[in-house]
């Protein structure tokens, strides 16, 4: 067996971590919060924002801003976006200082009731414009809490969209299917939670482990591409024996996944196999070959690996990907009528075309004012080799620039990181190692040579056992 | 001639095809008149590979039934097995209205339709949905809920679907003879109605259906199945392993599989050889019979084990008070029970149709379990509601059965 060499390192990426921050908007974002937290998020990345003042009260999160003081009054909205929606604009000023810092920024917020609907793009917004990063993690009502909340909700989905640079949807009825029928309804929702948290961290030990095979965000928003589509997630980790084999299998268990069958429809497929050093090439051969079967044959598959000491004995198997919804499979534009925050192109495709439009006029004297805010931004925009010139126009006229300076921003920002992070090479490399192990099986299988092989837990059980255990007869 | 009602039950097998011809006496007991077989050829797996083969071959075991049961057979009750078919659990729930409050019959058919509103695979179908128990109100354990007085009925279903297409390649298969099918039947569910007693169903049973292509299980406590499903594992796996391991033809290796096969490891003596007879009487090639088990022990344990894991996946196996009941023409391997005992850790009998009149003989062999399990259901949906939707009928056989 070929094993990947201990001393063989690549020139030695240090491992900058990444300052991020976890924004709750809403209820639902909240407890998504409290299960990022149990998961073993540092408290202080939290950030919870919410109408409802006693919710908020009983976040866990470090840092909590109450939206609209004056429009609610320490009240819910009641299930009505448009006052979620005052409320962020009112409460926009607390919001930037809260989010200032941090290179990426994860919203979680439940779509379909008032605040996370009517908030959570308004954040967005105001950290894309901080120049940050932004990833939404979306759950859509369950069909039951009926159709208004349906149409609000994808009508917020759609607004992220614009906004966000990925939006990860997750909807609950898929959730729910998971949960077993007798399940309390609790668990249904915190499967959810779960899920929120298991991407939050996933992704960010994607971005931030020092990849052999580097995964960077072009290729996590490629996985992504596909609009108002279905996200597909899955994260498995294992250290028992066969490891490879366990950690896949728990990945394509994740309610997101389908047991692996929706990933045959996707275009892309983004995996990235995180282990210790002991991590051997072989089974990251296995595991791959494995993947490979749940795929078909043209999807591209976006291959990265990372070897982090922390690991120790464990194996970590992330998949990302995304199905476009029935009609758009391109990458254009959301199929939703145009939202009130404005008509911006897709945002995804192409950094430039940042939202440039405004949102509605009514905003806009509220918000002028803050040149703190902005203030706050300049310091870790500067490591950004475009920053310099940013600065100027950032601070004095920060926010009619709601629309102008952003764009400036942060299309250089990323460009920057995408040139930095990505090394070219995964791609090519990651067609390579797909066909490798594609020509690896010479398997014999008797007299079911030409009947459909029964293949379970990765085994092609018409093989004979004692081929496959290795035992020697005779 | 017959004098009661026929009912005919017609497994296709992977090995074999078996039909057996029963009659229902007035006095509600099964009687076998005659059990037909032919070789199965065109079948892997449980599933129908080679159409024309195949219906060739139930039409050869048909006939042979009927000459030996002196009957025409028009219609048939047919088992279906195979890797794709997979049960699960789900809970149907209603409100009655305002204006009553007593349990209908309505009640209850709505109760099923809505357990069965679940999302199976597009390309799947329902076998069967099998009451386990009513809850009326929160009261659990009900278990005949019309006439009760309540608000709320909920109903748990286990629920069996398998491939539409798959399914439907075997009806098709029986219909062109031309035979009617009166309807299909998941085989362990079959091979269960005449393997465990109603007492063995109650303490809780797991049956094991190991037939040549397919291993099927069916898992029951309190008397209500839990737990289904089909592996495509089987005893050609077994041949197969044994032929390309001690490179001997696949026919010689099914001989030598079910005349000196066992899955017990050490307890011949070393350097034990079987000599095969070529066919003309010559001895032909040595092999150590320890090797031969070796194989055989590696796929059954293999097997048993998969099916373990499977069958863990939910709690119910720790609710399995009578223990493990290995049914099926595999069954007659030598130490099949110990080894089931052992990587189960619970007490695992081979067993065969017990309970019935007429041909004993064929009664008293595992590899009829199905065929006679099909009668013994049949009879059972017959005495409940003759002739009516084939939908209701099975709600209706369980309900009143369990």
């Amino acid at each position: 067996m070929i094993q990947l060499s201990k001393n063989y390192s690549l020139p030695e990426r240090q491992e900058e971590p990444i300052p991020i921050k976890v924004v709750g908007v809403g209820s639902a974002g909240s407890n998504a919060l409290d299960r990022v937290l149990l998961d073993g998020m540092d408290k202080n990345d939290l950030i919870a924002l919410n109408t409802d003042v006693q919710a908020l009260a009983s976040s866990v999160a470090a840092r909590k801003v109450q939206l609209g003081r004056t429009s609610t009054r320490g009240l819910g909205t009641g299930g009505d976006p448009e006052l979620g929606y005052q409320a962020a604009i009112e409460s926009a000023d607390e919001i930037r200082q809260a989010i200032a810092g941090a290179r990426m920024i994860f919203i979680c917020a439940g779509l379909g009731g008032g605040t996370g609907s009517g908030a959570a793009p308004i954040v967005a917004q105001l950290a894309r414009e901080a120049g940050s990063l932004v990833i939404a993690f979306a759950t859509l009502p369950f069909s039951f809490e009926g159709k208004r909340r349906a149409a609000q909700a994808q009508d917020a989905l759609s607004r992220l969209n614009e906004v966000a640079n990925a939006v990860i949807c997750f909807e609950n009825d898929r959730m729910g299917d998971m949960v077993a029928p007798k399940a309390g309804i609790h668990q249904a929702f915190g499967v959810a939670d779960m899920t929120i948290s298991q991407s939050v961290r996933s992704i960010v030990n994607l971005i931030q482990r020092p990849g052999l095979i580097r995964i960077g965000f072009d290729d996590l928003f490629a996985a992504l591409r596909s609009q108002n589509g279905r996200c597909l997630f899955g994260f498995g980790e294992s250290d028992s024996d066969n490891r490879a084999h366990d950690a896949l299998t728990q990945a394509l268990k994740n309610p997101l996944m389908d047991k692996g069958r929706m990933l045959g429809e996707a275009a892309h497929v983004l995996v990235q196999v995180a282990g210790g050093p002991g991590m051997t090439l072989s089974e990251v051969e296995i595991l791959m070959r494995e993947l490979g079967r749940h795929v078909r044959d043209h999807t591209q598959i976006v291959f990265g690996t990372a070897v982090d000491g922390k690991m120790g004995n464990r194996l970590s198997v992330t998949i990302i990907s995304s199905l476009a919804s029935e009609d758009s499979v391109g990458q254009e534009a959301p199929s939703v009528q145009e939202p009130f925050l404005a008509p911006p192109p897709a945002i995804l495709e192409e950094v430039e075309e940042l939202p440039r439009p405004a949102p509605k006029i009514d905003i806009e004297p509220e918000v002028v004012p803050e040149s703190a805010a902005a203030g706050d931004l300049i310091p870790f925009e500067q490591p950004e080799p475009v920053a310099p010139e940013a600065p100027p126009p950032a601070a004095p006229p920060p926010i009619p620039s709601i629309k102008k300076p952003a764009p400036r921003l942060i299309p250089p920002k990323k460009k920057a990181v995408i040139e930095k992070e990505q090394p070219k090479a995964p791609k090519e490399k990651c067609v390579q190692a797909k066909q490798e192990v594609m020509q690896f099986e010479p398997v014999t299988r008797g007299r079911f040579e030409k009947s459909e092989p029964t293949i379970v837990e990765g085994q092609d059980l018409d093989v004979p056992t004692f081929m496959r255990k290795n035992i020697r007869v005779k | 001639m017959a004098s009661g009602d026929l009912i005919v039950g017609l497994e296709i097998g992977t090995s074999k095809i078996c039909v057996v011809v029963g009659e229902t006496r007035p006095d509600g007991t099964l009687k076998i008149l005659g059990v037909g077989q032919a070789p199965s050829r065109g079948v892997r797996k449980g599933e129908i590979v080679d159409f024309e083969t195949a219906m060739k071959c139930v039409h050869e075991a048909v006939v042979d039934a009927e000459q030996k049961s002196d009957v025409m057979i028009r219609s048939v009750y047919v088992a279906v097995a195979g890797g794709h078919i997979q049960g699960f659990n789900n809970r149907g729930c209603v409100m009655l209205s305002d204006d009553r409050d007593e349990i209908d019959d309505q009640d209850v058919e709505d109760v099923k339709v809505n357990a069965r509103e679940v999302s199976i695979p597009a390309q799947n179908a329902f076998l069967h949905s099998i009451i386990q128990h009513y809850h009326v109100d929160g009261q659990d354990g009900v278990l005949n809920p019309i006439g009760m007085l309540g608000q709320k009925l909920e109903a748990d279903f286990h629920i069996i679907h398998g491939v539409r297409t798959r399914i439907q390649n075997t009806i098709r298969c029986v219909k062109e003879l031309p035979l009617e099918v009166e309807d299909v039947v998941f085989s362990a569910l079959a091979s269960a109605q005449v393997v465990l007693t109603q007492h063995q169903k109650n303490l809780g049973a797991l049956v094991v259906d190991i037939g040549g292509g397919t291993t099927d299980y069916i898992l029951y406590v309190d008397g209500a199945v839990k737990q289904s499903g089909g592996l495509a594992i089987g005893g050609d796996h077994i041949t197969n392993d044994i032929s390309m391991g001690l490179r001997i033809p696949m026919a010689r290796a099914e001989k030598l599989k079910t005349e000196e096969g066992s899955c017990v490891l050490g307890n011949c003596l070393p350097g034990e050889t079987i000599v095969l007879k070529d066919d003309s009487g010559f001895a032909g090639k040595e092999i150590e019979r320890e090797t031969l088990n070796t194989i055989v022990h590696l796929r059954l344990r293999e097997t048993f084990e998969l099916l373990k894991r499977t069958v863990e996946e939910e709690p119910f196996i720790n609710y399995v008070g009578a223990g493990i009941f290995i049914t099926g023409g595999c069954s007659l391997l030598n130490g099949i029970d110990h080894l089931a005992g052992e990587v189960f850790e619970m007490p695992a009998h081979v067993t065969h149709a017990q309970t019935l009149a007429g041909l004993t003989s064929a009664v008293e062999n595992p590899q009829f379990s199905t065929a006679i399990g099909l009668l013994k259901y049949a009879q059972a949906v017959q005495i409940d509601r003759p002739r009516r939707g084939i939908g209701r009928l099975f709600g209706r056989f369980f309900s009143g059965m369990r």
